[in-house]
């Protein structure tokens, strides 16, 4: 499968990759220069988190090999896909319960701020061709796509 | 080689995906008194009349024929013989088996309070049936009384409140919620639903209900000698796990199927997994109960581990809830609170060590907490405030690019 790799040592905590899952997301037409930051409809898939000692550690979903939202989903919404092996959400299907919320232990799956009834979650960009947004805008080239 | 599972919740069906992962040409059989697969966890929305009967499937549509599952629905196992190596069902057939997983889930427990049990306008709400049942009785309803005031009982009252219903919650403790949450998380919740209709009697119990010449109670009485008009009641006091087929069948059973850690039974070739064995049954564990039995259903070697079950989501009205571990404070606790008009979050801390979270209002990124608190870890060492600790504390990557804890 393709998973997004991080190199964290490289991340310098710009958050161009935040801005870029905000703008593939956004369900208003435009380009990033006229993205409102601000509009909670408006949020990352992924974000950055900083340790203890100051340094950026990338926060993106790994998509995992057995992955605990899948798991823990009641209502059928979380699915790993088994051609791609990417897991996706169908909105349409969740039961809004967020135990996928509570059981993904790395902290990545969030409920969505506006409706409070939908898990915002990285999708790989499949309606984009599956080149995810997030690496394509990184400076650093801390993210990038591999075959795992 | 034959399988047969009784039961099609989340255990029994993630058993048998899994057998069918290991043995693709074994025989399986699916055997439940359910005629549909529904989430539990979804049946409020389908009184509500938000999703109909489909609508609650958790699983793929096709999912017998994907995995070439036989089913048998509609019925129940009314006796196991583990010397037959069969199972006997209420319409008289024998079921031979090689492997045998009991995935047959919990029953509602009606109080034996006054004639509770015997009125026909008295519903649990465990299966797709209750819920049925309920959205029927509701049609000529006007009166609704909820005894609990836990999930369950919020659930129905929720489903019903989207139909009109005028609603009444008795709770014996002195707050909702009481399993779930602390007075304060637990007010919230009480305010969104009374703004939405409900009344709350909280610190009391039913204690006497009779039936009137319809067959139906139409007034219980308290424990202080007050009463409530009622045309259906939902009695939320929890459930207890189906073990009415298992007399005679020499089946080891504490609270409910005693199980080792690889979820076999004191029979050999029997294996129990989800609510019937009393473990906690939250949908996670259950899940995992079942793809563990069916591993080693298909002789190999796995064992329920994760066995963590003090958590739970909360979702009502658009407030979102999280918490895990302990929620009531003990002495030589540490408590921190963190409040603003978004949000409402507490810690209990002993020893250095989380014990007990409650999140309402922002649980975003909120998974770690579970991480940190079964493993017991000693937040001190991190240089953080301890509403501050994330992943990023515990950050590696292995050469898959996944994560994993430091």
């Amino acid at each position: 499968m393709k998973r997004i790799i991080v190199e964290y040592e490289k991340c310098d905590g710009c958050k161009n990759c935040c801005a870029a899952c905000m703008q593939a997301h956004r369900d208003t037409e435009g380009t990033i220069y006229d993205l409102d930051l601000a509009d909670p409809k408006n949020e990352s898939r992924n974000t950055i988190l900083k340790d203890a000692d100051g340094r950026y550690k990338p926060l993106f979903c790994r998509h995992c090999d057995e992955p605990e939202c899948v798991k823990s989903c009641m209502s059928g919404a979380l699915t790993k896909d088994p051609e791609s092996g990417h897991v996706f959400y169908d909105e349409t299907r969740c039961g809004s319960c967020f135990m996928c919320v509570m059981n993904c232990s790395f902290g990545v799956l969030k409920p969505d701020r506006v409706s409070k009834s939908k898990v915002v979650k990285c999708d790989f960009c499949v309606n984009a061709g599956g080149e995810p947004s997030c690496v394509a805008s990184c400076p650093k080239k801390a993210i990038y796509v591999e075959e795992v | 080689m034959k399988y047969v599972i009784v039961g099609v919740g989340v255990a029994g069906i993630e058993a048998a995906r899994e057998i069918r992962k290991k043995d693709t040409n074994g025989d399986i059989l699916m055997i439940s008194a359910d005629a549909q697969i529904h989430s539990r966890c979804m049946l409020h929305k389908f009184i509500a009349g938000e999703r109909d009967e489909e609508g609650l499937n958790f699983t793929e549509l096709d999912f017998f024929e994907k995995y070439r599952i036989h089913w048998k629905s509609g019925v129940r196992a009314e006796k196991i013989r583990p010397d037959e190596k069969e199972i006997v069902l209420d319409d008289g057939e024998h079921v031979g088996y090689d492997k045998l997983l009991l995935a047959n889930g919990a029953d509602s427990f009606i109080p034996p309070v006054g004639e509770l049990r015997k009125a026909s306008n008295v519903y649990g709400l465990r299966n797709l049936t209750d819920a049925q049942a309920i959205v029927k009785e509701a049609e000529s309803a006007k009166e609704v009384l909820v005894i609990g005031s836990g999930l369950v009982g919020l659930d129905a009252a929720y489903g019903l409140l989207e139909r009109g219903k005028k609603l009444t919650i008795v709770e014996m403790a002195e707050q909702i919620l009481p399993v779930q949450l602390d007075a304060h998380g637990a007010a919230a919740y009480q305010e969104l639903f009374e703004k939405a209709g409900v009344r709350f009697v909280l610190g009391r119990k039913a204690s006497e209900a009779v039936c009137e010449a319809d067959g139906k109670i139409h007034k219980v009485t308290l424990d202080d000698g007050k009463e409530l008009a009622c045309d259906l009641l939902v009695v939320a006091a929890g459930v207890r796990p189906s073990l009415s087929g298992l007399e005679g069948s020499g089946i080891d059973c504490e609270r409910g199927i005693t199980v080792d850690a690889r979820m076999r039974t004191s029979k050999e070739d029997i294996y129990a997994a989800g609510d019937i064995t009393g473990r906690s049954g939250i949908w996670p564990n259950a899940a995992d109960q079942g793809r563990v039995a069916g591993r080693n259903m298909c002789g190999a070697e796995s064992e329920y581990t994760d066995t963590y079950a003090l958590k739970n989501t909360i979702n009502f009205f658009g407030l979102a809830t999280l918490c895990v571990g302990r929620i009531k404070p003990e002495e030589g606790d540490v408590i921190r609170i963190k409040e603003d008009r978004t949000q409402y979050k507490r810690v209990i801390l002993k020893d250095e060590k989380v014990e007990g979270v409650l999140l309402q209002g922002n649980i975003a990124h909120a998974g770690t907490w579970q991480y940190l608190i079964k493993n017991r870890i000693d937040v001190s060492k991190i240089a953080k405030d301890v509403f501050d600790i994330s992943y990023a504390d515990f950050y590696r990557l292995n050469e898959r690019g996944e994560y994993k804890w430091a």
